[in-house]
């Protein structure tokens, strides 16, 4: 294998800015992994996971795992992580009666190990790898908008130990490395948040959006996000670069935002173009690249982290991209798209070196929820 | 060690001080300082396990160690498993609020900085931590009757409660001052025994109470025991009021005599062994579930009385013909509706489920040739309900799955079907999680919320409806799956809140559509409740709920080869109008399979029974016990078909009488059009053919 993560920075990314240029979207990768890539995706209307697997022989479906208590109600798994030693996925079931679930399961076997019961419409998670804890955010979607909390749940027992109250629509969450942050958002209060997972308490709150009466962007309004109209409508945080930067994807208002986390300020904002909607958003381990999904824009967008410069948006080959994970070594950029009515979900492979697409798969209707998974507990 | 510590002023008192324990447990956290090079070895917490009372507290320490045994200043975060039980705060104080056995939890989060995969406190304990419940306050003995004879045996009541206030339900030890009168065996009874008094008391823990029990001489010298005047000969399923009295010798009626019934039946030689033939409750309900010659007998204070009564096969079974088909095979079906058109035709509309949201529209005019006439596509996965408004003017189907997840309604123009349904209005707001049902009332909709609401939006000018009320229970995970309205109440189906009747203009206790009146409710243990169809009986005029379950306790594989299979049954209760509130009666099930949709119409349910495919059910007169078991069934039809979604795999979703033929749809197969008729053969199947 020749790609290799070391290679991005400056050199990296002339050559991506070159590719971007000169190259349309392939449809076959022309240089073929010579091992296994697995991602775990949700198909949200079939109730059902997936696990895929990309490598030599191509694209493969591994396994088709169902999931939910209810054959007959679409129950929604939405949000999927792998903890961090390998040996179990975590699944968010948004709906329930009324509240959702999170389920554990050993990868690998994908044997179903024990559940939990949180708030209304669990979605994003993700695993400390300091304390071994699970933070779930509790969407609330389709609720009132009113601020909801952030499950903590203990893993060996499925037990909720505690809920940290977080804000309107809580979406995306990321850790640190050292696994005391949480980054997640406030969809309706145009909110990034820092949760100490330690103290199981908001750290920090960074107001993104631009109320007059809310001063400039940046400042930090602490609660106050319940009396403002939401612009940004944020959805998803990344995990912090090496750099100490988290990307924040402005969904409302087709922006992607930089924040830095020493300053905790809106260090950058990336302006992804009208209509295009960045929805979930990925970087490479260096923070040289940045990956997203533009949900209404259909299309995949690669940025330049450095310049700051958009490098290329392919379109997507189905409506309503969703989620974006990159393979442990850099190379690749794994998309899910939800595709509209009875079409099937769609998990693209894009090659991020040249933002080519090199494979593609159907697989359940509306995928959504990805996460990748090296193969090794 | 154990360690017990009470109230701690620091705490506050009362709520105050509750909410300030939560919310310091919340943080959850005691962060001793700055990681040492030293690699934790042991953590101790002492006391190593702790009993507090409710409302007390106690204190933890946590040291850590490292290899040498040196203490080492490290990050120990505590919490608890049962947080509503047992709180820890950050600086380890521990508060009891449930009695229990619970655990608390103290690690030491990895060492920080570090970024090894491995997703684990490097050191972990678990502290028990053990509640006591309250000690006992009261027991309580209910009221006996007012006269009491001896001879005789009754049940006695009991409640107890703890020093909180709660309910308890303690083993109690029974005492008598004299036995010979009266004395409570090991069964709950009272056992009376010579005239006299005697001192009855009830023990648990260091609580007592007594009663005093007057036993009179018993003047009873007969008991009379009668069913109705011309019982003689009823059918399986009846349900005949027997009626015991006991009388002295100067034939006058001895008060709150005790009596308890049992019965037993000679069955006719051609039916073998029956099991259970008949039962009698303790209220005197007889209901004979085979054919026979049973014999109740009423029993107090050693005196009898028999009264026999002659029960024949009900015989109400029906045969069935196909009619006509509107078949659907590639994608799964859902609920339907039938109505009379404005043109004079009939129509029909089912939904699909899982699919890419098509909803069908069908012309059965003519059951015999149903056609499609229309079919209208909307965004979304499932449109799971259908319904239509009782003018025929417009239906509402509801969508899920939608690609912008905001599912919301779609109202449709049904007046001439024939020449195509319009899409008139989409309404979404607030409703974006999904609208699992729905239901017509005439000048409103009631459209499910994301599975915890419903709303109601008023429909007088279908093509702008608007939100006028909304209707949400309060209780703690409370969820709803269907409604329906019969005469200004909507009854709901809440899952383990049962059937829920709200006031919304009909039910007199001032409800409306802007303002929903809870009314009371039916729920039942298993908490399966998944749909409800309020019906007044035609032939005994008392108000019914029928309330059907969905479960699906085995494997079920929408997309496999092999038939799937639901559990549950129609739960049936009376419905007091006066003290609204539901009292279950009666069952009808059907083992092995569960139901789906209900429809009641003249005395006479129908259930969409999933595998169990469709049931016809006998519920005239008044109810008691299991229907299936009396015989009461009429039909069922199991919808096969070999090129369905599903290959013979009956799963009938939703019934529906109309104009002398029963619509139904079939989640593999689409719409079937049926009707009953007369066996050429009697069949009851079990029951000798007289």
């Amino acid at each position: 294998m020749t790609h290799a993560r070391r290679a991005f920075g400056p050199t990296l990314v002339l050559l991506l800015l070159a590719a971007s240029l000169a190259a349309p979207v392939f449809a076959e990768d022309p240089e073929p992994p010579r091992r296994n890539y697995f991602v775990y995706v949700c198909a949200e209307s079939d109730d059902t996971v997936h696990q895929l697997r990309y490598g030599p022989t191509g694209f493969e479906e591994v396994a088709v795992i169902p999931v939910g208590a209810f054959p007959t109600e679409t129950e929604g798994p939405h949000g999927i992580n792998i903890s961090p030693d390998g040996r179990h996925w975590f699944l968010s079931i948004a709906h329930g009666m009324p509240f959702g679930t999170v389920h554990k399961y050993e990868t690998g076997s994908n044997e179903w190990l024990g559940d939990a019961t949180l708030g209304l419409f669990p979605a994003t998670m993700d695993v400390s790898p300091a304390t071994g804890l699970l933070y779930v955010v509790n969407f609330n979607l389709h609720g009132d908008h009113v601020p909801s909390t952030i499950s903590v749940v203990e893993t060996g027992t499925m037990i909720e130990v505690a809920t940290i109250d977080t804000g309107v629509m809580p979406h995306g969450a990321r850790m640190n490395a050292r696994g005391d942050r949480l980054y997640s958002v406030n969809m309706m209060d145009d909110e990034l948040v820092e949760v100490d997972t330690m103290r199981f308490e908001i750290a920090r709150r960074l107001y993104l959006g631009t109320d007059p009466h809310a001063g400039h962007t940046g400042m930090d309004h602490g609660d106050m996000g319940h009396m403002r109209a939401p612009v940004v409508k944020p959805t998803w945080a990344t995990k912090p670069s090496p750099a100490g930067k988290v990307y924040v994807a402005g969904n409302g208002d087709s922006a992607i935002y930089e924040v830095d986390l020493e300053t905790w300020t809106v260090s950058r904002r990336l302006d992804a173009g009208a209509g295009e909607n960045p929805y979930n958003l990925e970087i490479t381990s260096d923070g040289g690249v940045l990956v997203a999904t533009y949900k209404s824009g259909h299309r995949i967008g690669f940025w330049n982290l450095e310049s700051g410069e958009l490098i290329a948006a392919p379109e997507a080959t189905r409506r309503v991209p969703h989620g974006v994970v990159v393979s442990d070594d850099d190379r690749y950029a794994i998309v899910s798209l939800e595709g509209i009515g009875g079409e099937p979900g769609t998990v693209e492979v894009y090659d991020i070196a040249s933002t080519q697409r090199v494979d593609r798969i159907d697989i359940g209707k509306q995928a959504g929820g990805i996460i990748y998974w090296n193969g090794e507990p | 060690m154990l360690a017990t510590i009470g109230r701690k002023g620091g705490f506050g008192s009362g709520p105050q001080r509750m909410r300030a324990v939560t919310a310091l447990v919340l943080a959850g956290v005691f962060v001793a300082g700055a990681a040492f090079a030293q690699e934790p070895a042991e953590l101790v917490v002492t006391p190593a396990e702790l009993t507090v009372e409710v409302g007390g507290a106690a204190q933890l320490a946590a040291t850590v160690r490292d290899a040498a045994g040196n203490e080492i200043e490290r990050t120990v975060l505590f919490f608890s498993r049962a947080r509503r039980s047992v709180g820890v705060n950050p600086a380890g104080m521990v508060e009891g609020y449930r009695p229990g056995e619970h655990t608390l939890v103290a690690m030491v989060p990895a060492e920080e900085g570090a970024t090894n995969r491995r997703a684990a406190a490097v050191l972990m304990t678990e502290i028990p931590v053990t509640i006591p419940f309250p000690p006992l306050a009261s027991i309580s003995i209910a009221a006996l009757p007012g006269n009491l004879y001896a001879g005789t045996t009754l049940p006695v009541a009991t409640s107890a409660s703890d020093s909180s206030g709660a309910e308890r339900n303690p083993e109690l030890s029974w005492s008598s001052s004299n036995a010979s009168v009266a004395m409570v065996n090991e069964f709950g009874m009272l056992v009376l025994g010579d005239a006299g008094t005697a001192t009855v008391t009830a023990s648990a823990e260091s609580v007592s109470t007594e009663v005093e029990v007057r036993v009179a001489d018993n003047p009873a010298v007969r008991l009379e025991l009668s069913a109705p005047t011309g019982t003689v000969e009823v059918r399986t399923g009846d349900v005949v009021r027997m009626s015991a009295s006991a009388f002295d010798v100067s034939g006058n009626e001895v008060p709150d005599y005790p009596l308890q019934y049992a019965s037993f039946t000679r069955t006719p030689a051609t039916l073998v062994a029956p099991g259970a033939a008949a039962f009698v409750e303790p209220d005197g309900a007889f209901v004979a579930e085979r054919a026979g010659l049973h014999t109740v007998v009423a029993a107090g204070g050693g005196l009898t009385a028999r009264h026999s009564i002659r029960a024949v096969p009900r015989n109400v079974r029906k045969d069935w013909e196909i009619v006509g088909r509107g078949p659907v095979r590639d994608r799964h079906t859902s609920d339907l509706w039938v109505w009379e058109g404005l043109d004079g035709r009939d129509y029909a509309v089912t939904g699909t489920w899982g699919a890419d949201g098509h909803a069908y529209f069908w012309d059965v005019t003519d059951p015999s040739s149903i056609h499609l006439v229309d079919t209208v596509r909307v965004d979304a996965r499932t449109v799971n309900d259908v319904k239509v408004s009782p003018d025929g003017k417009f239906a509402v189907i509801g969508r899920e799955g939608a690609s912008n997840r905001r599912n919301g309604l779609v109202v449709l123009d049904v007046q001439n079907p024939t020449d195509g349904v319009k899409i008139i209005a989409r309404y979404d707001d607030q409703l974006t999680g999904g609208v699992h049902n729905v239901f017509i009332a005439p000048q409103h909709i009631l459209a499910l919320s994301g599975g915890r609401r419903y709303d109601i939006l008023n429909a007088e000018d279908p093509t702008n409806p608007y939100r006028v009320g909304r209707f949400e229970l309060d209780t703690p995970g409370h969820g709803i799956h269907d409604v329906w309205v019969q005469d200004g109440i909507a009854w709901s189906s809440n899952w383990t809140d049962g059937v829920v009747a709200v006031d919304i203009g009909g039910g007199g206790m001032g409800g409306a559509p802007n303002n929903p009146v809870m009314m009371g409710s039916f729920k039942y243990p298993n908490g399966w409740n998944h749909a409800g169809f309020p019906y007044r009986s035609q032939s005994t005029g008392k108000m019914l709920v029928f309330a059907g379950d969905e479960n699906f306790p085995w494997s079920f594989e929408p997309g496999g080869d092999l038939p799937d299979r639901a559990a549950g049954w129609v739960h049936i209760a009376e419905w007091d109008d006066e003290d609204p509130g539901g009292r279950e009666v009666a069952r009808y099930q059907v083992p092995e399979a569960g139901t789906h949709n209900l429809w009641v119409e003249d005395d006479i349910l129908y259930v969409g029974y999933y595998n169990g495919g469709l049931r016809v059910v006998d519920v005239s007169g008044d109810l008691r016990g299991d229907l299936y078991q009396q015989g009461r069934e009429i039909a069922f039809f199991e919808p096969a078909d070999p090129e369905g979604y599903k290959r013979n795999a009956p799963f009938v979703w939703g019934p529906q009488p109309f104009k002398g033929h029963i619509f139904l749809s079939d989640w593999n197969s689409g719409l079937w059009a049926i009707k009953l008729v007369d066996p050429e053969t009697p069949r009851n199947m079990g029951e000798p053919t007289s």
